[in-house]
């Protein structure tokens, strides 16, 4: 197994290398950082425009790889490699090759037009959510975790149906593994009121009723995650409230080197391929840390 | 259970605030008067005004418009009395809480069938006005009608004659429909409000211009003729048609100065219901004699109806049912979703099952609660033909409505110290007057619907002695954190 990264050179943004490597060496295992190139036409006779375009591509190809391994020298106890590909669309280049190196987890990074610090979701990236079968990471922009750095807490998007049960299963597995702390939350944001409201306090007693809800499974999973072994100082767990995505999310506080893990929308189900809800995308959007969506 | 029947019954839900709104931020004081005054409009206009005229006017006659009016203000005294209790004890549930919070745990679920009553037949009867606008639109744009059959129920009315219905479709239709917005967590903003405001009086103005423009004096002859019974029979009838006026009150939270906005926003409103109300009855009643509006043509559709007979031609008509299909169902979707929400308050209070107030972590709504709903009023919508709903609507109102007028003058005397916000002007005449107003219209509803009204409560009260008694939240909180209701930070 290993972790597949989406490199791209173009960019003077090597989060997604940052945060590869950081993964990678909290769980023992390798990063292999996968340049795409554009391919040329399959045309039958190769004229000169042809040509010279296949020899660009294959050049360019080999330069990334080169300033990929020279960046990944930087994290020399990790181990790696770097290699390149051709392929008319990145996405389904990176998941096929992803496929082939039987890769356990895709990093990519943010694309520069958003602000730094957060996430923002190329139209590659986009692509490459709703259709990766293998959880995706994402850094944000201008991610950078040091030589050293591993993945102390992760803090799991929990809202406590069927598809989160199973996924705090496979969290706790992880965070065993890498010897990392494990956090719960979910989120409560405040429905907006209907207009005009027949009934006082509407929205906000579903809200409250939701948080209650909320704090219940959450106790019931963290009494699960103390049976799986977990200690009492390895486990927490927090209810989000905001009025906004954004507001609930600035609410918590985040580690230096924590990572966010959500779902994705399960209900979709198809071919159990990654299909970002409408809440995780918001997650997403408003992550200060980088993601991981896990189909 | 160590408490007695007696002093269960008469437990009040301890009045508990909590000086701050959990972790979250505050819920912002930012609402204007005139955005209240729009909101009352928005949630009144629309409920009756374009089916009940076909109702109340065989009642009345042409003093219909005298109904208008003495509806209209028991509707507004009612709705001051509600703002002075909203604002006294700011929590949410709306006149089920503040019943159980001043007069106890009887009374609150006296309350919570006649709220679940108002809102339950109101969508329903609000659907069923829909249906015949929307018949009436398919027929005007591409000339096709849905059948009889299914757009009509197959009980006969109070006139006794056959349907030829089975099943109203459209009715059921736009129930499930809306249904499936609030379980999507889809609201209506103020901007959407402020939109279909503007839709529905501008629809009602272009009536009554076209209405008035075919005036013949000769259809207000005899104007009293139907007597004073009658006159406040029909007033029973149009009160439907001002329920959603107490929705101001319930927005009192969130304007920045109580005792100045909410009675000139809840007035306001009023006022320009009232007026609009008015005006369209004497359209009406100028464009088409008395007699008319109790044939099958007004039932359905009726203003279009009338709009298309002035003016000889379908173009007017049908911008008219175009904004009723339009408004109507925002309507709908309003009065489903303040069904839902108050079934969640009493499920909060474990008088109904806890399952009501299971919220779905994705969507975050009252998934099994808003099902259920629908699907009763679905029922109701494509079953009860529209005669039997006005009544039923209107009584449920108005027996909620007095009891808050009870409400206000208990609260002042076993809780005369607490923070009033706003105070209802003229106290105690005020109270008093609207209880009286509530009874008068009361006592002249018809047999039926007090037949119906007790087989209602009946049915509330036995399943509240053998569910909701054993199960309250009250017999087992034990932290007067459970039942607190968050309040803004200024009230410290």
């Amino acid at each position: 197994m290993t972790i597949l990264l989406g490199f791209s050179p173009h960019q003077d943004d090597t989060g997604s290398l940052e945060l590869a490597c950081q993964l990678a060496r909290s769980d023992h295992d390798s990063v292999h950082a996968v340049t795409v190139v554009p391919r040329a036409w399959p045309t039958a006779v190769a004229g000169d425009t042809d040509r010279d375009f296949r020899l660009w591509a294959e050049g360019e190809g080999e330069q990334c790889a080169a300033m990929a391994r020279e960046l990944l020298q930087e994290h020399a106890d990790v181990p790696s490699e770097a290699s390149w590909c051709s392929g008319r669309s990145v996405p389904q280049t990176l998941l096929d090759r992803a496929a082939e190196l039987e890769a356990s987890l895709i990093v990519v990074g943010s694309g520069d037009e958003g602000p730094h610090g957060r996430i923002f979701l190329t139209s590659k990236t986009d692509r490459l959510l709703h259709s990766s079968d293998v959880p995706v990471a994402v850094a944000p922009q201008g991610y950078w975790a040091g030589p050293t750095a591993r993945v102390d807490r992760a803090t799991l998007g929990f809202r406590g149906d069927d598809a989160t049960w199973s996924l705090l299963d496979r969290a706790a597995g992880i965070c065993s593994r890498v010897d990392a702390s494990l956090r719960l939350v979910t989120y409560a944001v405040r429905g907006r009121t209907m207009r005009p409201s027949l009934v006082s306090g509407s929205e906000e007693m579903v809200h409250t009723q939701w948080v209650r809800q909320a704090a219940a499974e959450q106790a019931a999973a963290v009494e699960h995650l103390h049976f799986l072994g977990f200690a009492d100082d390895r486990v927490s767990s927090v209810v989000a409230v905001g009025t906004s995505w954004g507001g609930a999310m600035d609410r918590l506080e985040w580690n230096r080197h924590d990572v966010l893990v959500v779902g994705s929308s399960s209900s979709s189900n198809l071919l159990s391929r990654v299909f970002l809800g409408s809440s995780a995308a918001k997650i997403v959007r408003s992550s200060p840390v980088p993601v991981i969506v896990v189909p | 259970m160590s408490l007695s029947l007696g002093e269960q019954l008469k437990r009040r839900k301890p009045i508990v605030f909590r000086q701050h709104h959990h972790e979250g931020e505050e819920l912002a004081r930012n609402l204007t008067t005139f955005q209240l005054m729009m909101f009352g409009v928005g949630a009144t206009v629309g409920t009756g005004i374009f089916f009940v005229l076909s109702e109340s006017v065989p009642e009345a006659g042409p003093a219909v418009i005298v109904s208008f009016l003495i509806a209209g203000l028991a509707a507004g005294l009612s709705a001051l009395c509600y703002a002075e209790l909203a604002s006294a004890i700011p929590v949410s549930g709306s006149t089920y809480s503040y019943a159980y919070h001043s007069m106890g745990e009887l009374v609150a679920v006296i309350i919570a069938g006649c709220v679940l009553l108002e809102y339950g037949v109101a969508t329903a009867a609000v659907a069923v006005g829909w249906s015949g606008y929307f018949n009436e639109l398919l027929d005007a744009t591409v000339g096709f009608q849905i059948p009889q059959a299914l757009s009509a129920s197959f009980i006969p009315g109070t006139d006794g004659e056959a349907t030829g219905g089975l099943i109203n479709l459209p009715a059921v239709v736009l129930v499930f429909l809306c249904m499936f917005l609030l379980l999507r967590g889809a609201t209506e903003s103020a901007r959407v409000n402020a939109v279909m405001v503007l839709i529905k009086l501008g629809v009602l103005v272009l009536f009554v211009v076209i209405g008035l423009s075919a005036w013949n004096g000769s259809h207000f002859d005899n104007f009293f003729g139907a007597g004073i019974g009658g006159v406040t029979a029909a007033a029973g009838t149009i009160f439907f048609s001002f329920i959603g006026l107490d929705a101001v009150a319930t927005a009192g939270e969130e304007v920045k100065d109580p005792q100045r906005s909410l009675p000139r926003a809840i007035i306001g409103a009023l006022i320009i219901v009232t007026t609009v109300y008015v005006l369209v009855a004497l359209a009406g009643i100028a464009a088409k004699e008395a007699g008319w509006f109790s044939t099958e043509e007004a039932e359905s559709a009726g203003l279009s109806q009338i709009l298309n007979d002035v003016t000889g031609s379908t173009i007017w008509g049908t911008v008219l049912a175009g904004g009723a299909v339009i408004s109507i169902f925002s309507v709908t979707l309003v009065t489903l979703y303040g069904q839902t929400r108050i079934l969640f308050a009493i499920g909060r209070d474990g008088m109904v099952s806890k399952r009501f107030t299971r919220v779905n972590p994705k969507t975050l709504t009252p998934t099994f609660n808003t099902v259920v709903v629908a699907v009763v009023v679905a029922l109701i919508a494509g079953l009860v033909p529209s005669d039997f709903l006005w009544d039923t609507v209107s009584i449920g109102t108005l027996f909620a409505f007095s009891v808050v007028a009870i409400g206000v003058l208990v609260l002042r005397r076993t809780h005369a110290d607490l923070e009033r916000p706003f105070r209802i002007p003229g106290y105690p005449v005020t109270p008093v007057l609207t209880v009286l107003a509530c009874v008068w219209i009361l006592i002249k509803l018809p047999a039926i619907t007090w037949a119906i009204f007790a087989v209602w409560l009946a049915i509330v009260i036995a399943f509240y002695a053998v569910y909701g008694r054993r199960n309250a939240t009250l017999n087992t909180y034990t932290d007067p954190e459970e039942i607190a209701e968050p309040r803004g930070e200024e009230d410290k």
